[in-house]
This record gives C-alpha cells, structure tokens and sequence, in this order.
C-alpha cells in the first residue's frame, strides 16, 4: 500500500474503526512505520477518539445554584407572556408561519415535484486522457453527470468522490451496477455552487474489497447569469 | 512540523548510543506499536511485554548491524514486531530473546505524550469540536467509542452506513489535528512523558 492508496481509502479511519481485512491491515502497518505522514495521521485520530472518550464520559458540570438571601419581587421570565408582548410577537409569528405555508412551501413542493430539465454530461471513466468536460449552468442550478462505466472490467463495484475547486473532498459515494448496465447518473445539486474546476474521482472496488482508481475527471463548471 | 528522518545518520547516531536518539526512537515507535497491538492483544501486560521484547531485538540487531536500509528502520521494527507477535500467539518461551545480553529497560512510554496545559488544550478543542457536531454525532461516537457497542449495530440503529462513521471520524481528526501538530511541534524530539516500568 503506498501513501496515495492509504488516503483514498481512508485507512486511518478504517484501521482506528478496525474494519481492515487483516491483509491490508498488515499491509497498512507496513506503510505506517515507514510513512511519517500517515503515522502522525494516526496518532492524531487515536488522540481524538482516546480524549473523545474522556470528554464524553465525563459528568454534565452543572452551576451551583444561589440563593439571594433578600431578592426583590420580580416578575421574572414568566414577564415576556403579558400581552404587551406577547401579542404583537405571537403575531408576527403567525405572518411568519403563514406565509411559509400558503406561499413558501407550496412553491419549493411544486419546483421539487416538477420535471426539470438540467444541464448534463458524459463522462467516460475509461477514458484515457485528461480532457476537461464543461458543463454551463445558471446560478443555483444543479447539472447531472452521466458516468460510463467501462464494461467488464473485473471490478465488483465503483465508488466516486468529488472534490470542489479547492481541491476539497465535497462527496463521496458508491455507485453499484446492475448486470448489463454501464451508466450512472449522479446529480449535483446547484445551491451555493462556485464556479471552478471540479474533479471526479473513479474507484474500482474488487470482490476482496480492495480499491484502486481508475479515473480521474475534471469537470469545469461555467456558472452564467 | 519538522519531522525526523530516519536515515544513516539517524541510525548511526542510535547506534552510538546517543540518548535524545534513543529516546525520540523508543517513544516514536512505542506509540505506533501499541495502536498496533491493541487490536490484537488484550491484556495491557502483553502489549508491554511484546513492545520490550521488540525494541531488545531492534537494538541488539543495531549492534550488530543488521539493519542495512536505514530509511526502511520503520519498516524493521514492524517487521520484528509481528515476529514477536507471532511468538508470543504461539506461547512459547521468552528464553529465545538474547539470554546472555543485558536486558535493557525501555521505559513505558503512555499513548497519553502531552502535558498538563496541551492535554487541557486539546480537551477543550475536542470539547468544542463536539459541541459543534450535531447531537446524533455525538451520540454516534459516544457508542462506537465509549460504549463500545457493536459498530454495525450502531449504524442501524442511526439509519446511516459505516461510511457515515468513517467520514465523521475524518472530519473531526481533521479538526483536531492542527492543535495536535502544533502542541508536538512545540516539545522538542523526545521529550515525553515516560514512567520507569
């Protein structure tokens, strides 16, 4: 196992959770007392999960509670419900929560079960190469990426991650596939979406549960008004 | 962070015996050790006894210079570790490690390296990277960790996957590991809290 393979599959996580077979356990420790990088990974995840424990299993601090030896009448909080304010609150809540039901739901229901047509492209996982796809959308507006599978390629299934413009792993997920069927689609919501070169990355997971990537696509996304 | 390297001169420098050396060594590998062996052992005598036994072989293979590839010297103390694992799986008799050599004491090096004041820190960073995390997180990690209940159980009973679990724990070490690189870079190679056994 060499570093790449070690951060791609997670195997800090993996080795701290202890769900590594116990060949690539092996083969992970081998790398581990060699690589300094993946060793102060660990001793940093082990120092997390060991202080989580201490925090976690430690007792709620509660405040001492003082008692005035001589407090003045007051009304305390119970002061909020007299109608001077409580009305006119409790009826700018009513506005809020009426608003929200008779114009704000209503709409986000109608868009959500409401076919859409979106922006999308193809993208080949076997394709050697780095040629970028280009996919314009509006501002908020989502796009779909219709991943090709290669066909019988050994592998038992795929997963993907996303990594945005910053180079920040944004999503990850396992695509499975039906006998026969080499395309998938996956669908990249639009809110709050920069404009920028994002990359998707293709695993090959074999039938011992091994990854190994197989692709590495860049997508530019042209946000226009 | 300045990391150390293990190269010619660093071995060179442990073979001659050179205390921060020796002493940088020991703690490194102790601690990568134990994660180790935990997973294996259960008996906190065990893990003990398999470290010792390991870091005897390591330095009495250094005296006689069996260690060719220093920059492969992490992969030579995994490697001796697993056969003393091995050995010790099989019960046999501690009197195969070097009878007649001095048997050297490595000082028991807790997993627990930090301070007072960067134990304290890092308490109150994990403190707020929980308080930060929803409280069905929390109380994710609260059961695979503290309670130690059986990890896909957990993850029916919260209606998410083991990939879920493992993207957590990602995201809070990730966290977390800024202050931890900055309270180990802060304490000079070596300098730990060690406890005579």
């Amino acid at each position: 196992m060499n570093h790449d393979e070690a951060l791609r599959q997670k195997a800090t996580e993996k080795y701290l959770l202890d769900e590594l077979d116990p060949e690539v356990k092996d083969q992970f420790e081998e790398h581990l007392f060699d690589c300094q990088d993946c060793a102060l990974d660990v001793r940093a995840a082990a120092m997390f999960v060991e202080q989580t424990k201490v925090v976690l299993s430690a007792p709620a601090v509660t405040s001492p509670v003082r008692v005035p030896a001589a407090a003045p009448a007051r009304a305390g909080w119970l002061a909020w419900f007299r109608p001077a304010f409580a009305v006119p609150v409790l009826a700018l809540l009513l506005a809020v929560v009426g608003y929200q039901n008779l114009v704000t739901y209503p709409h986000l229901m109608q868009a959500a079960n409401s076919p859409q047509v979106v922006p999308w492209a193809s993208v080949n996982v076997d394709t050697r190469g780095t040629a970028t796809t280009v996919i314009k959308t509006r501002p908020g507006q989502g796009f779909s990426l219709l991943v090709n599978l290669p066909p019988e390629d050994g592998f038992a299934s795929y997963a993907a991650d996303l990594y945005n413009p910053a180079q920040k792993l944004e999503w990850s997920g396992a695509i499975s596939t039906a006998a026969g069927e080499q395309g998938r689609q996956i669908y990249i919501p639009g809110r709050n979406r920069q404009a920028g070169t994002y990359t998707l990355v293709v695993h090959g997971i074999t039938t011992a549960g091994e990854s190994k990537e197989i692709s590495r696509l860049p997508i530019d996304l042209q946000i226009q008004n | 962070m300045q990391l150390q390297s293990f190269d010619e001169s660093y071995v060179e420098r442990l073979h001659a015996g050179d205390f921060r050396t020796q002493e940088h060594f020991v703690a490194y590998f102790s601690e990568l050790i134990q994660l180790k062996l935990r997973s294996r052992l259960h008996s906190p005598q065990a893990i003990e006894d398999v470290r010792q036994e390991t870091f005897t072989r390591v330095f009495a293979a250094l005296r006689s210079g069996k260690i060719r590839q220093p920059d492969r010297l992490g992969a030579f103390v995994n490697s001796m570790c697993n056969n003393v694992l091995l050995e010790h799986y099989r019960a046999s008799s501690r009197d195969s490690s070097l009878e007649d050599e001095e048997q050297q004491d490595f000082p028991a090096v807790s997993v627990d390296v930090l301070g007072t004041i960067a134990a304290k820190q890092m308490g109150e960073k994990i403190r707020e990277i929980l308080d930060e995390m929803p409280e069905r997180d929390r109380r994710l990690l609260r059961e695979v960790f503290l309670e130690e209940r059986d990890k896909d159980a957990v993850c029916r009973d919260f209606g998410v996957d083991r990939d879920y679990l493992r993207v957590l724990l990602h995201r809070a070490k990730q966290q977390f590991k800024s202050l931890y690189l900055k309270n180990m870079a802060a304490r000079p190679p070596g300098v730990l809290t060690a406890e005579k056994t």
